[in-house]
């Protein structure tokens, strides 16, 4: 087991979030080199040529997203998406925490590619002490002549914005985000057109994950083959997953994209804590097809290895459902969550998440039939692939892999509790 | 141009093409859908209108489309009704349907999409269902129902694009959504009742109109509303010789698909207690032959020696009016009544809607106070129509002072009283006519309901008072008037009065 160190070098310091050791570890040289090269196209280039793909959870190539910005637009806006709030996520939060000036330079680094002199720190409402940290940072930065105007006498100027969300999962969808900064409401905007040709106040915006901005410094210091050497030819570089669940050793771990689950899982996570066993896994967040164990032993974690055995690498938001974990019980607690956070928008979404929400709470009640298990497959139906965002498929997801999968469990409880009668059952934790 | 097929069929389009307006050219009806309007912005929201277009994974919403060259799109395969039967069943999952106390029921964009695509059972039971406010008053002219409201924000857009005001937001995620408006502002632009014409289902419905008729049994005419200079055209929907609501007809050259509110409730004043129903001469209630007596009597010593016509007059009772005195003792109401501010949406300043016709005739409008030295030093018979002068107090006072008053009026008033005869006359939709609009447009009306009493049509009271006068040209058909009307004011040719065009003429064909 190798370490690997490009986003992940000062987890765990308590002084790593500082400028003076950020500095003093190669900080902030690879700001100067591209403001002294002066040339943002090859800076797109250099992360184009690197491989990075969006690590927000969608996968797209981070350097042909900022080559969506029109040619020559003169007011452009850079947006870093720090609004984490997919169940099992916690990386950006790290990354922010440990280390805000990696992706502060990351940030300065990437708004100077796409030409824009404003960028955003849109960080998740319930990360409280996160906005403060960051704030501090680039207090720092500022006073270090790292942001502001003509920057390390560059001629180039940005102005750096915290700003604190109020706590709504679709703000994380790039559109919402943008949408809650202007004031709207915190819902997504119908595509065409992308944010990169109007987005914040109807002009050029790239919107980028935390993650993806944190390892711009790096390949730009290291160059685009020395990031390629990592991960696989299509999934290049590293990166951080967020383990949770009852192994050994749970937490957020930098890994090369491609490593085989199977290592991951004995030699980092050190396999299930003493007396239980391992059932399932959610590899990339609660919104991924959820994989039975027999299958995710098999699988390698890149983008491509996953989509061939039927799931997404998502954020690397890594669930690990054991044994004594009941199935119904967990996918009531996320089509409760989905039911909560739908923005109401898009009528399938909508009505679509409150029903799944209804007929799970139904079964879990005792009041469920065989029948609730078709309706519950209608009802995916007609809300995947139907809505203007993702967040329809990210309830659909979950919830047909955990039919698909784990069946015999629906099937058992709906004959249990029907000899059992009704009652309420909340999943532990949680009421309404 | 872009050149695409639509359902096997091949179409050019210029580019730039809502997919949404294509498709509902070549299919010759619209895609199902709520939220999409043409005269606003996109929402895609409903995700009704999916279409499938060849060489994209996933079905797509055509309003949010345009068509391109080469496209190849399917709106009637099975793949498109299954998706917009499942995408209309969410739509109906949490709506109550009370249909049998709806006003919206028989026009409802969920009734009628239901019968052409839906056509399944209720999977949730009725007690399942998010229950949220019923019957809540947002507006002097508005009532909100949620839990009928499919969210399509056709009306949130209107008062943020249209009108500009901005009362109605909503409110909450999820199915907890719901239309609203703001605690302390209340739904009352000039205007708020398009958000009734708009609302696809019933969640916004007319408080005038509520419980008042089921839909289907109205008849509807085509009108001009009566409200101002502007001439909105209006559908007047009637039963029984009763007008229950105007509602805007599109006209792009007008009013596009919008008319003000006020211009709606202009249909209350033909059910007015104050509608004069019977001829009065001297005084007394008289059959329509006595009052023609009393006229006779008046007239004996020539025609009149003044006629006041106001600018709520009929174009063709304005040209018989003229007919019946000297061109100069033909006058219109005073120029300075009937005023009011206008807004730079539809309402006028001029709240009357034929002094287009008074100024297409040459007929001036003198200012109250000279209108009223007029009529005190008129040393004849005096003829009133086509509006309330004496709604002028000097202009009353010289009324009250006028020895044979005749007047034609829909309602009774100071004219009304002064009058030694006065003849009940049809109003606006109790006749056909022509009104000429702020820009000089002549737009016909057609006779929606009976008129009620011994009311009659003003052109036969004027052709039969100019009978009396001794004017030997009164035409004895409407139609006849019309024709000579044309001849009169139009060059040969250029206007057949029996085929109006639809948007109205503008004499010369250009801006007036």
């Amino acid at each position: 087991m190798k370490e690997y160190n490009i986003l992940s070098s000062r987890f765990g310091r308590p002084d790593g979030h500082k400028l003076a050791v950020y500095e003093q570890e190669g900080g902030y040289k690879a700001l100067r080199a591209v403001l002294e090269q002066n040339d943002p196209a090859a800076v797109r280039e250099t992360v184009k040529e690197s491989g990075l793909r969006g690590r927000g959870g969608a996968g797209f190539p981070t350097g042909v997203k900022w080559g969506f910005v029109p040619q020559g637009a003169e007011e452009v806006y850079f947006f870093v998406n720090a609004d984490e709030s997919e169940p099992g996520t916690f990386k950006d939060r790290f990354l922010l925490d440990y280390d805000p000036h990696q992706t502060l330079e990351g940030t300065i680094i990437s708004s100077f590619a796409v030409q824009a002199h404003l960028a955003f720190i849109y960080i998740r409402g319930e990360f409280g002490w996160l906005v403060d940290r960051v704030q501090a940072a680039v207090d720092e930065a500022y006073a270090a002549g790292y942001l502001g105007r003509n920057i390390l006498g560059s001629g180039f100027d940005l102005e750096v914005i915290v700003h604190k969300g109020a706590g709504a999962y679709i703000c994380g969808e790039e559109t919402g985000l943008i949408n809650s900064v202007e004031g709207r409401k915190g819902q997504p905007s119908i595509k065409p057109p992308f944010p990169a040709v109007a987005g914040f106040l109807g002009k050029p915006t790239i919107v980028n994950n935390v993650e993806s901005v944190a390892s711009v410094p790096w390949i730009i210091t290291h160059g685009p083959e020395a990031y390629r050497a990592f991960g696989t030819e299509k999934s290049p570089g590293t990166k951080l997953f967020s383990v949770s669940g009852p192994v050994k050793k749970p937490g957020v771990y930098e890994i090369p994209l491609g490593l085989p689950f199977r290592e991951f899982f004995h030699d980092w996570l050190g396999g299930m804590v003493e007396g239980e066993k391992l059932k399932a896994v959610i590899v990339g967040g609660s919104s991924v097809p959820v994989l039975p164990a027999d299958e995710v032993m098999n699988v390698n974690l890149d983008y491509e290895s996953l989509q061939q055995a039927g799931t997404m690498l998502g954020s690397g938001g890594m669930i690990v459902i054991p044994e004594s974990c009941d199935m119904v019980e967990l996918i009531q607690v996320l089509m409760h969550f989905y039911y909560d956070e739908s923005c109401g928008q898009c009528t399938p979404c909508r009505e679509g998440t409150g029903w799944l929400h209804r007929i799970v709470r139904r079964l879990r009640g005792g009041e469920g039939t065989d029948a609730d298990l078709g309706l519950l497959e209608h009802v995916c139906n007609g809300m995947a692939g139907l809505t203007i965002c993702p967040l329809a498929d990210a309830a659909v997801m979950p919830m047909r892999s955990f039919l698909g999968k784990f069946r015999p469990e629906f099937e058992a409880l709906i004959q249990e509790t029907a000899a059992a009668g009704a009652q309420t059952r909340w999943p532990r934790g949680e009421q309404e | 141009m872009a050149k695409l097929t639509i359902d096997d069929q091949e179409y050019e389009f210029p580019d730039g093409t809502s997919l949404f307006d294509a498709c509902r050219q070549a299919r010759g009806e619209a895609l199902p859908h709520f939220c999409y309007h043409p005269d606003l912005p996109v929402a895609g929201v409903c995700r009704l209108c999916q279409v499938e277009v060849e060489g994209m994974p996933k079905l797509t919403i055509a309003c949010n489309t345009t068509v391109r060259d080469g496209m190849v799109v399917h709106t009637r395969s099975e793949r498109v009704n299954k998706a917009v039967q499942q995408v209309l069943e969410m739509h109906l999952i949490n709506h109550p349907v009370d249909c049998p106390i709806c006003d919206q029921a028989g026009e409802c964009g969920l009734q009628n999409q239901y019968m052409q695509y839906g056509l399944y059972e209720s999977k949730v039971p009725m007690a399942a269902k998010v229950k949220k406010h019923k019957a809540k008053v947002i507006g002097p002219y508005v009532i909100l129902d949620q839990e009928r409201c499919v969210l399509c924000s056709r009306c949130v857009r209107f008062c943020n694009e249209v009108t500009g005001t901005g009362e109605l937001g909503i409110y909450n995620r999820g199915d907890r959504a719901e239309l609203d408006v703001a605690p302390g502002v209340e739904l009352d632009n000039n205007y708020s009742m398009n958000t009734v014409d708009i609302c696809p289902v019933g969640a916004l419905t007319s408080r005038d109109f509520r419980f008042a008729k089921r839909v289907w049994m109205l008849k509807n005419t085509r009108g001009v509303c009566p409200g101002c200079a502007t001439g909105c055209n209006v559908r007047i929907d009637h039963e029984g010789g009763r007008v229950y609501r105007l509602k805007p007809v599109y006209n792009p050259e007008v009013n596009g698909r919008w008319m003000c509110d006020r211009g709606r409730m202009t249909y209350k004043e033909l059910h007015d207690e104050r509608r004069l129903l019977r001829p009065f001469a001297g005084g007394r209630e008289a059959a329509w032959t006595a009052a023609s007596v009393a006229l006779a009597d008046l007239l004996r010593d020539g025609g009149f020696s003044l006629v006041v016509v106001g600018p709520r007059a009929s174009l063709e009772e304005m040209f018989l009016a003229r007919k019946l005195a000297p061109a100069d003792a033909v006058v219109g109401g005073p120029a300075d009544l009937d005023r009011g501010e206008g807004d730079d949406l539809l309402l006028d300043g001029d709240r009357t809607p034929n002094r287009g016709g008074l100024k297409t005739l040459g007929i001036p409008e003198p200012a109250a106070a000279d209108l009223a030295a007029r009529i005190t030093a008129a040393s004849g018979p005096v003829l009133v129509l086509g509006g309330e002068p004496g709604r002028d107090a000097g202009v009353a006072a010289a009324l009250a002072g006028c020895g044979g008053l005749v007047v034609i009026a829909t309602h009774d008033g100071p004219s009304v009283q002064a009058a030694a005869v006065a003849l009940p006359g049809a109003a606006w939709a109790e006749q056909a006519g022509v009104f000429v609009n702020r820009q000089g447009r002549w737009q016909g009306f057609a006779q929606a309901v009976a008129r009620p009493g011994a009311a009659r049509e003003g052109w036969r009271i004027l052709a039969e008072l100019a009978g009396l006068a001794g004017v030997e040209t009164a035409p004895q058909s409407l139609r006849a008037l019309r024709k000579e009307i044309v001849d009169t004011v139009l060059s040969e040719g250029e206007l057949d009065m029996d085929r109006m065009p639809e948007t109205g003429f503008v004499p010369g064909g250009g801006e007036r």
